[in-house]
């Protein structure tokens, strides 16, 4: 939503490349504060303190609505733009060996599993968490060995989503991580995009 | 970079959703307590943990109907926005019918749409690095062509038709001014 036309043929400096609007406010929001949710539980917060459990149920409530969205939301932003497709990820593997590059407006296949792995492991780790607390399983070990082994999982998948997001802008020449925070991908000139 | 929107629209989008995230972190912390309170309390202290519940729920509620009133925004604001791009499109296409029309040269179209943006004509020959008498003779043309006796009537022109509501077909430059090139 800039002052100059959305999509205008040479916005964005480069000449011959396209700002094409992608990710909407709430993603974006979503996206950072659940990263930095993940973070601060990961380096800072005691476990056992409260601030803990408070960043785990943010991250849960960012999820939901993230989750509610894929349904209701934009196209970009829809599950049905990004289907989990493990046969279109391994093309999508085999291409980026080969080194053709599609734009994806969306996820590509490859990261689309990734995205729903990274959800169900967040989802994980928050049931986990919850579960140390209540009664129930109160103090129970496998509870507390879920918990930490999702974590592990978790960060896990984050080295390999950063990786694949730096891999994916090399190759395409879309930067990634500024259409994450800015909302729009530089497509450049004569990409094939989907 | 625009990190911020800054249409109202888009504005509106963000609180909205900033908004929508707020409520889901406290529904989602409510709703975690409840399930820990619910298994922790005495029967006879359940009224309160169901009041709970139901209001967690209830916010969930309300945080569902502004996904999709975020939603409408959005969109909205998307519609608007074409709607702009196509004016803007269709008064630049007019734009260029009417320069056509008038047979103005090179120079003279770029002077006369320099004219339209409300550049002076000391500005216009600075811009152009050309002589203010140099520009003064190409205005002078482009009134000429157009019928018109200055500035001021050359842009009352083209408002008219941003006024007029008729289809576009019926815009050609010569069924409106006659004078065109005589
Ligand atoms: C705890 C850390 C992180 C988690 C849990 C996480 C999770 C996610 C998720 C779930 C998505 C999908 C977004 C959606 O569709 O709503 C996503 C996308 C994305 N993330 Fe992360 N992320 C993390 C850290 C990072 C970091 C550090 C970077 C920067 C290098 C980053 C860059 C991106 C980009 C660029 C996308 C969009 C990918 C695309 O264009 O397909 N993420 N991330
Ligand atoms: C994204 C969300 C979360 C992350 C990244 C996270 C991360 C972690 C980590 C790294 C640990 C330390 C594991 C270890 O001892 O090696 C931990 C422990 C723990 N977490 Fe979480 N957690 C999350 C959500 C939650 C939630 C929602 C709750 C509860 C409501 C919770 C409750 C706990 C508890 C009770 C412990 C064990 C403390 C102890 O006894 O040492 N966590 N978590």
């Amino acid at each position: 939503m800039t002052a100059s036309a959305p999509g205008a043929p040479g916005e964005g400096g480069r000449p011959g490349a396209r700002d094409i609007p992608v990710w909407d406010p709430l993603v974006r929001l979503i996206h950072w504060s659940v990263a930095l949710a993940v973070l601060l539980n990961a380096t800072v917060l005691d476990p056992e303190g409260r601030p803990h459990e408070v960043a785990g149920y943010a991250v849960a409530g960012l999820v939901a609505v993230r989750l509610a969205w894929g349904l209701i939301g934009p196209g970009p932003a829809r599950f049905a733009t990004f289907p989990p497709n493990p046969a279109a990820a391994l093309r999508h593997l085999r291409h980026w060996r080969a080194g053709a590059g599609t734009v994806h407006l969306s996820h590509n296949p490859l990261g689309a599993l990734m995205v729903y792995n990274l959800w169900l492991t967040l989802l994980a780790l928050v049931v986990t968490g919850v579960m140390m607390g209540t009664i129930r399983f109160f103090g129970i070990q496998w509870v507390e060995e879920a918990h930490e082994m999702a974590f592990d999982w978790l960060m896990i998948s984050v080295a390999l989503h950063v990786g694949g997001v730096v891999i994916d802008t090399l190759r395409t020449g879309v930067p990634l991580v500024r259409a994450m925070v800015t909302g729009r991908k530089r497509v450049p000139a004569g990409a094939r995009v989907r | 970079m625009t990190v911020l929107p800054t249409g109202p629209g888009g504005r509106r989008a963000l609180s909205l959703a900033v908004l929508i995230l707020l409520q889901a972190a406290c529904a989602a912390f409510f709703l975690g307590d409840v399930l820990i309170d619910f298994e922790a309390t005495a029967a006879n202290d359940l009224a309160h943990v169901w009041v709970e519940g139901v209001v967690s729920l209830a916010l969930v509620a309300a945080i569902v109907l502004q996904l999709i009133e975020l939603r409408h925004v959005m969109q909205r604001t998307e519609r608007a926005e074409q709607g702009i791009r196509a004016a803007r499109g269709e008064m630049q296409a007019l734009i260029g019918q009417f320069f056509d029309d008038w047979a103005l040269t090179p120079a003279e179209r770029d002077v006369a749409l320099l004219v339209l943006k409300g550049i002076d004509n000391e500005g216009i020959a600075a811009l152009r690095g050309t002589a203010a008498g140099t520009v003064r003779a190409q205005t002078a043309a482009v009134y000429g062509k157009a019928g018109v006796d200055g500035r001021a009537q050359l842009l009352s022109l083209f408002m008219e038709e941003l006024f007029a509501d008729d289809s576009p077909d019926d815009r050609a430059p010569t069924a409106r001014t006659g004078s065109g090139n005589g």
